[in-house]
């Protein structure tokens, strides 16, 4: 395909479009759970007031090279993830730049900025840093056999790869979701999906009490604000994959936001529901019920 | 009187091999091979010998007469003498070990010589 | 014109002339031993060379001018000329040898060794029975006078087993003779095969006890203690020509006398050869002590040859080849060997670490190892390949799986032995001087022109088209005295050189491979400018192993193929064996190579078998009813080589153990020689499947399997080096997966995945070997913080695991997205799921080694680490060079590759459009990826620089803690056991099955070795009772029909 420069206008206007979605859903989302914990809770816009104050900040210190570019790294992973999809089926211009890879790099992708993270996060010297990144590597590695069963057999019911051509499958009614024609994959998908989500009874890598946050406890000043930018954009990346897989894609921004949002909900639900699992026990969670019925997932395509 | 000999070459061998086997004496044992080889010369003899033959020495008569139908079998008696020999060179080299074994241990018992390691 | 009395007469004389001279054995005396002995190779080697050449023919002497019975014949023909020139040969060095003793012992020590080898030329030349015993009698006595040139109780003790068994043994000869005799009126062999064939039945008495004590002679398991006693206990000097010369003389007398006792007595001696050549070897395992391990090869190796006589499906040209070749190098070898051990008077294996500075005798005792194991280009080695082949042709399977099992367990102890030579530490009482006698040296040259004979056999073609790369293995052995670095670089031009020569003739997956083997050899071979010195015996090695692995490719014929597979397995054992404590992972790394090239030989043989003996490679595709078991025996041989599990347990020792620049070689570049050979046997043989089970299904669960298991293993090691071994496992294990599917897309992933694992792991190897280098340990936990000190070693690493885990942009991402591209095609989606597990797991350890090792907390020790050295970075930087370039453009790489593997699969190929690839079911455009990828990484960079200019760099300890600051790195190292709940969860998958299954087999053939090597007790009695038990053993299974 041939590259247009307008396809960069558009990414970045997709790109900040999602940017703000992802801060002010997650604004909400914080606002709900204080709420429903009969707290009163921050103010919608805060992670906004939190992101520039950080960009602001004048004082930083630096452990090394490697400490630069996790973040980096870790940003990059959430751009890219995001420039690699289509976000809006049908629209010519906010498809980015999908036409580089399927569906297989954009699940290789996600590890891009995982690991350059894991990279600076290692540079700190921090134990904690080192003490996350291990049981948030051990448990994605887990949470992911659900969803990679699911892949297969979404690509073999399909028979495609192109997350493109698996939107428009999905299209012309709400039964041709995935979720309706392949609902086994659609549940394990989703159980999978709740591994990566970063929220109870999944959430002892960023454990705040034990291990002050995990991977980015050194981060501070510009660095956190770099790594903030990531968190409003990657776990949208994320539920835009999600919705594209399995509940019909978007054909525009309404519908996108919409769905985005209510699939955030999902492991959000879980979370304040669950208490917190140890990593040998997700693992071995992750092994058992969401496997099985990925594994029934292909078996009955 | 063939038979006779046989049997008791094969006695003897059997004799000595049993000599050989369970003697405890390294000499006694050299005993059974020497009573084991006697027997083993006996019937090599034994084969040789055809009945109602004489030794096989020619002289003039004999030659005259045509000596394969007055003589025995020479071949064995010549293959005999011949073992005899090698027999006494190997009971004699038993012997020399036999000695010597007992210089150094100080013992003509095989099974103390096995446990002197 | 000579005569073949003169074989009795010159020794006899001699011991006349130099027994009346008086007891001192002088210069004189010795003149004239060395004059007697050098007359009779002289006359044999004129035999040899009269019958050659025709000028004489065969014929048969009589003695004392009448005709037998009453006289003795003596033959000369072509096989006892060879014969006495090899006895006599050896008869003439051991005299050297035994110069010292002589002239301690006096001149009846030197009467005494001249007659034994009077007697030996006797018991060749003679056709009568009853001479023969005569000789036998000599022999033995003479034997017995030579054990006591060494004074010590436990040589009387074993003369005199050795006398009451030969006394026994005298019995049974004598017997047959003239029972023999009394049937047949005839004492000669070819008057009494004269006879009626119906008076001489074969169940006769006569030929019973002459098939005893010829079998006797030979020494067969179990009736052979008294033998194995001399062995030991005899000065070597002595067990060198009782092995050599004696074991030849009585092999010959067998092969003589056979046509008298009869077909009926072959299949027992083929039952009592094997079973004496599989037990001798067991028994050896046990030992320690070298001539008694020896005496145990002898019996064994003469059990071997017995059997090989006994085999009447050989044709007589093949039982002729392979009869001479086994007992000539025997012969040489063994006589090596021994003088060996009488030269260094080393007894115990361990105390052999005596000669581990002198590089002559670590040659020596080498050279003359692997010829008596059958490497090639020894004669051995050929006589091995046509005994299968000729084996396989009939339903002869478990002579064949006895002759290569022996030859297993054989190799066993004898690298055990040269392993504790080469690499043992146990200080030895001898001193021994730098250069090895000539009596040692020259077996080894006579063995070089043996292989030269080879010319004349039917495998001449062999040595015609290898003996360039033989020149370059052999220039490499004589230029050893050169400094490194000149080597280093003669190795690389060599190797370019024969990559610029070979490149027109290479296509397809030849050229691939040839460009891992030649060019990335070439790259790795940079780091070896870092040595200094001369590096004894590295190149001589790189040089086999380099050969071998061309030699592959090159290969036209499957014997070709098997002959360079031995020297590839040979040159990277000797690289292994390099490392410092590989010892133990070197000799399991052998014998894993040595049973999966016995296996793939007996593949071999069948295929030839099948295909009316023709060796061309292209007969894979015709392997006829047995062609399922051909492809198992193939397969196994390569799987072993691509450490499939279970077999693959000795790849993580063998790997982490060798040296800094050796573990990127045998980890990137040796393990594509399995797989070059899976692509060669998949591609010949094509689809298969035993009964009802699919092969390629089953093979793919095993690559599924063994990916999962090495990976898996991987993330729990704490060696930075064998954590990057089981690695190779896990990777190796993908290959073969994709190889499994027999599919383009299938066969495509397979070509990335040896492709990026040869990229990869020569690169961490390295980087990782140059930092052990640095910090002088392996254990990761103990390092860390080295990416202040070691910059480039960490981008090398992170470049490394990048690529490595498989995740975009670099190059490791084009197969996994063809992986899973294969994986959907061909609907193996569970043994897909596991490859992807493995994957995932994958990352666990990238970052475990990137973290533990160059993150976290810098220790005190490593303050003053340097960069690894120069030239351990220069291949790194190529190798980056060479990853990036290949992550921006695959289709450079990849676009011909599909276009060839549409000869071999037509269907479902990728479609190129410039670096998009489409498959049939997605797409993957790297270029874009890298662009994307990258602007977007350069964007965000400028963005936090420009924003963050102005921060400021901190010491080691400035971090949150609890409001404390640490101070000492070891405590806020989070290194150790670094994946705990990964092993809490999930260990069980990783239990040590395959070890402990190994380790079994070894323990349990070691217990059995134990329990029968209580037969053995040193005493005589209980010797002769197994010679009778023996004999009544033998008479029971001939009545009872065998």
């Amino acid at each position: 395909m041939t590259f247009h420069w307008m396809q960069l206008v558009y990414a970045l206007v997709s790109l900040f479009i999602v940017l703000n979605v992802g801060l002010i859903i997650q604004g909400i989302v914080r606002k709900i759970g204080a709420r429903l914990g009969r707290r009163h809770g921050i103010r919608w816009y805060q992670l906004y007031l939190d992101l520039f104050k950080n960009y602001a900040m004048r004082s930083a210190v630096s452990h090394g090279i490697m400490f630069y570019l996790g973040p980096v790294f870790r940003l990059s992973g959430g751009i890219g993830l995001f420039l690699f999809m289509p976000v809006i089926y049908g629209s010519v211009w906010f498809q980015n730049f999908s036409g580089s890879g399927d569906l297989i790099l954009l699940t290789y992708f996600i590890f891009f900025g995982t690991l350059g993270m894991a990279l600076g996060a290692g540079e700190s010297g921090h134990p904690y840093s080192a003490i996350g990144i291990t049981r948030g590597l051990s448990q994605t590695t887990a949470a992911e056999i659900p969803l990679i069963l699911a892949i297969i057999a979404i690509a073999v019911q399909y028979q495609t790869l192109s997350v493109t051509d698996i939107v428009a499958a999905q299209q012309g009614g709400i039964l041709n979701w995935t979720l309706f024609t392949n609902p086994l994959a659609t549940i394990a998908a989703l159980l999978g999906f709740l591994g990566s989500m970063m929220r109870s009874p999944f959430d002892v890598v960023m454990a705040p009490q034990e291990i002050p946050v995990g991977p980015p406890t050194e981060f501070h000043s510009n660095f956190l604000a770099v790594l903030q930018t990531n968190r409003a954009i990657f776990p949208m990346a994320k539920t835009i994959l999600y919705v594209n897989l399995f509940f019909g894609g978007a054909t525009n921004w309404p519908v996108l936001i919409i769905k985005v949002f209510l699939l955030y909900m999902w492991p959000v639900f879980i979370g304040v529901a669950f208490p917190r699992f140890r990593v040998d026990q997700s693992i071995r969670w992750f092994l058992r019920i969401p496997t099985l019925i990925g594994i029934l997932a292909i078996l009955f395509i | 009187m063939i038979t006779i000999t046989l049997t008791t070459g094969s006695l003897l061998i059997l004799l000595g091999l049993y000599a050989l086997l369970t003697r405890d004496n390294l000499l006694r044992i050299i005993i059974g091979f020497s009573l084991a080889n006697t027997g083993v010369h006996l019937i090599i003899v034994s084969f040789g010998y055809l009945k109602n033959r004489t030794a096989p020495i020619l002289n003039d008569t004999m030659i005259a007469a045509g000596p394969e139908t007055q003589i025995v079998d020479p071949l064995p008696q010549a293959l005999v003498l011949t073992a005899i020999v090698i027999g006494f060179a190997i009971t004699a080299f038993l012997l020399v070990f036999a000695l010597r074994l007992y210089h150094t241990y100080g013992t003509l018992s095989l099974s103390k010589l096995v446990e002197k390691s | 014109m000579t005569q073949p009395i003169l074989f009795i007469a010159l020794p006899l004389l001699a011991t006349f002339f130099t027994g009346l001279t008086g007891k001192r054995y002088g210069k004189f005396q010795s003149a004239v031993m060395n004059l007697a002995l050098a007359g009779t190779v002289l006359i044999s080697a004129y035999y040899v060379s009269a019958f050659v050449s025709g000028t004489r023919q065969p014929y048969t002497a009589s003695t004392a001018g009448s005709l037998p019975p009453f006289s003795i014949a003596f033959r000369m023909a072509l096989p006892e000329a060879l014969t006495l020139l090899l006895i006599n040969g050896l008869g003439l060095l051991g005299l050297s040898a035994l110069k010292t003793t002589f002239r301690q012992k006096g001149t009846l020590s030197a009467v005494t060794y001249l007659l034994y080898f009077m007697a030996l030329n006797g018991i060749v030349l003679t056709r009568d029975l009853f001479n023969y015993f005569v000789f036998i009698e000599i022999s033995s006595v003479a034997l017995a006078g030579m054990v006591l040139f060494k004074e010590s109780g436990r040589c009387l003790k074993a003369g005199f087993s050795w006398m009451m068994a030969t006394g026994v043994i005298s019995i049974f000869l004598i017997l047959s003779a003239i029972l023999i005799y009394v049937r047949t009126g005839a004492l000669d062999i070819d008057n009494i095969l004269l006879t009626d064939p119906l008076v001489l039945y074969s169940g006769s008495a006569g030929a019973f006890f002459l098939f005893l004590a010829l079998i006797f002679e030979l020494k067969p398991f179990p009736a052979n203690g008294w033998a194995l006693d001399v062995y030991e206990n005899a000065s070597p000097a002595v067990s060198a020509v009782f092995s050599g010369a004696g074991i030849t003389a009585g092999l010959f007398a067998l092969y003589k006398f056979l046509p008298i006792v009869g077909d009926r007595w072959l299949f027992p001696l083929i039952i009592i050869g094997l079973v004496t050549f599989l037990f001798s070897n067991i028994l050896a395992l046990k030992q320690h002590i070298v001539n008694r391990m020896l005496g145990y090869s002898s019996v064994g190796q003469a059990g071997l040859i017995a059997a090989v006589f006994g085999m009447g499906v050989l044709s007589k040209e093949d039982m002729f080849f392979i009869a001479a070749s086994l007992m000539a190098v025997h012969a040489l070898a063994k006589g090596g060997l021994f003088w060996l051990s009488h030269h260094t008077g080393y007894t115990s294996v361990y105390e052999w670490a005596g000669i581990r500075h002198k590089p002559l005798f670590i040659f020596l005792l080498g050279f003359y190892i692997f010829a008596l194991l059958g490497f090639p280009p020894f004669p051995s080695f050929f006589a091995k390949w046509s005994l299968i082949s000729a084996l396989a042709a009939g339903p002869y399977g478990w002579m064949m799986a006895a002759i290569l099992l022996g030859s297993l367990l054989e190799a066993a102890w004898m690298i055990r032995w040269f392993g504790f030579a080469v690499k043992g530490n146990e200080q030895t009482a001898n001193e021994i001087q730098k250069t090895p006698p000539v009596y040692t040296l020259v077996p080894a040259l006579l063995l070089l022109g043996l292989i030269l004979l080879l010319n004349r056999s039917r495998f001449a073609f062999i040595l015609t088209n290898a003996w360039i790369p033989l020149l370059f293995i052999t220039g490499f052995f004589l230029l050893d005295f050169l400094p490194a670095r000149v080597k280093n670089t003669f190795m690389i031009g060599g190797l370019g050189l024969y990559f610029y020569f070979l490149y027109p003739t290479l296509t397809e997956f030849r050229l691939i491979f040839a460009i891992i083997f030649l060019l990335g050899g070439m790259i790795l071979l940079l780091a070896g400018y870092h040595y200094k010195g001369r590096r004894i015996g590295f190149y001589p090695s790189s040089a086999l192993m380099y050969s071998g692995l061309v030699g592959l490719l090159t290969a036209g014929t499957t014997v070709e193929f098997f002959f360079w597979w031995e020297l590839m397995t040979l040159g990277s054992y000797f690289l292994i064996l390099r490392g410092k404590k590989s010892l133990p992972h070197a000799l399991s790394y052998f014998l894993f190579s040595m049973g999966g090239a016995y296996t793939m030989l007996s593949g071999f043989g069948l295929l030839a078998a099948a295909n009316q003996g023709s060796l061309a490679l292209e007969t894979l595709s015709s392997g006829g009813p047995f062609q399922a078991v051909i492809f198992i025996l193939l397969a196994l041989g390569f799987l072993t080589k691509t450490a499939t599990v279970p077999l693959h347990i000795w790849l993580p020792g063998a790997h982490s153990e060798a040296e800094s620049d050796v573990s990127p070689v045998v980890s990137a570049v040796l393990l594509k020689a399995g797989v070059f050979g899976l692509i060669l046997l998949m591609a010949g043989m094509g689809p298969q499947s035993l009964g009802r089970v699919n092969l390629y299904t089953a093979l793919g669960w095993l690559g599924a399997i063994t990916a999962l298991i090495g990976n898996l293993s991987a993330i729990f090691e704490e060696d930075a080096k064998r954590l990057l071994a089981y690695s190779s496992i896990g990777q190796l294990g993908y290959v073969l997966f994709a190889l499994a599917m027999m599919n383009h897309l299938g066969w495509l992933t397979a070509t990335v995945f040896a492709l990026n694992h040869f990229l990869i792991k020569a690169l961490l190897f390295l980087a990782i070997g140059g930092v052990v280098m640095r910090v002088k340990t392996r254990n990761m936990y103990e390092m860390g913080g080295l990416i202040k000190k070691m910059p480039l070693s960490f981008i090398s690493v992170m470049i490394g695991i990048i690529a490595l885990s498989g995740v975009p942009p670099l190059t490791g991402f084009a197969g996994k997205w063809l992986s899973y591209n294969a994986t959907v095609l061909s609907g193996w989606y569970f043994q897909g799921v596991i490859i992807n597990f493995a994957g995932l797991v994958t990352f666990l350890y990238c970052f475990r080694l990137i973290f533990t090792i160059f993150l976290g907390q810098l220790k005190d020790q490593h303050r003053q680490v340097k960069e690894a050295p120069f030239w351990m970075m220069v291949p790194q930087i190529i190798l980056m060079g060479v990853i990036l370039f290949i992550s921006t453009v695959p289709n450079v790489a990849l676009k011909p590759v599909g276009t060839f593997l549409t000869r071999y699969f037509p269907e479902h190929a990728l479609v190129w459009d410039g670096p998009m690839a489409r498959s049939l079911y997605g797409y993957w455009n790297g270029y874009m990826i890298m662009l994307v990828t990258g602007v977007v990484f350069a964007a965000v960079f400028f963005w936090l620089f420009f924003i963050n200019r102005k921060a400021v760099k901190i010491k080691q300890f400035n971090i949150v803690f609890a409001g404390e600051r640490p101070s000492r790195p070891e405590l806020t190292h989070f290194a150790y056991n670094f994946f705990a709940p990964y092993q809490k969860a999930l260990g069980f998958l990783v239990a040590p099955v395959s070890t402990d299954f190994w380790n079994r087999l070894s323990e349990g053939t070691h217990a059995i070795a134990g329990f029968i090597a209580r037969l053995f007790s040193g005493n005589g009695q209980s010797y002769v009772i197994h010679q009778i038990l023996f004999a009544v053993l033998v008479f029971f299974l001939v009545l009872g029909g065998i």
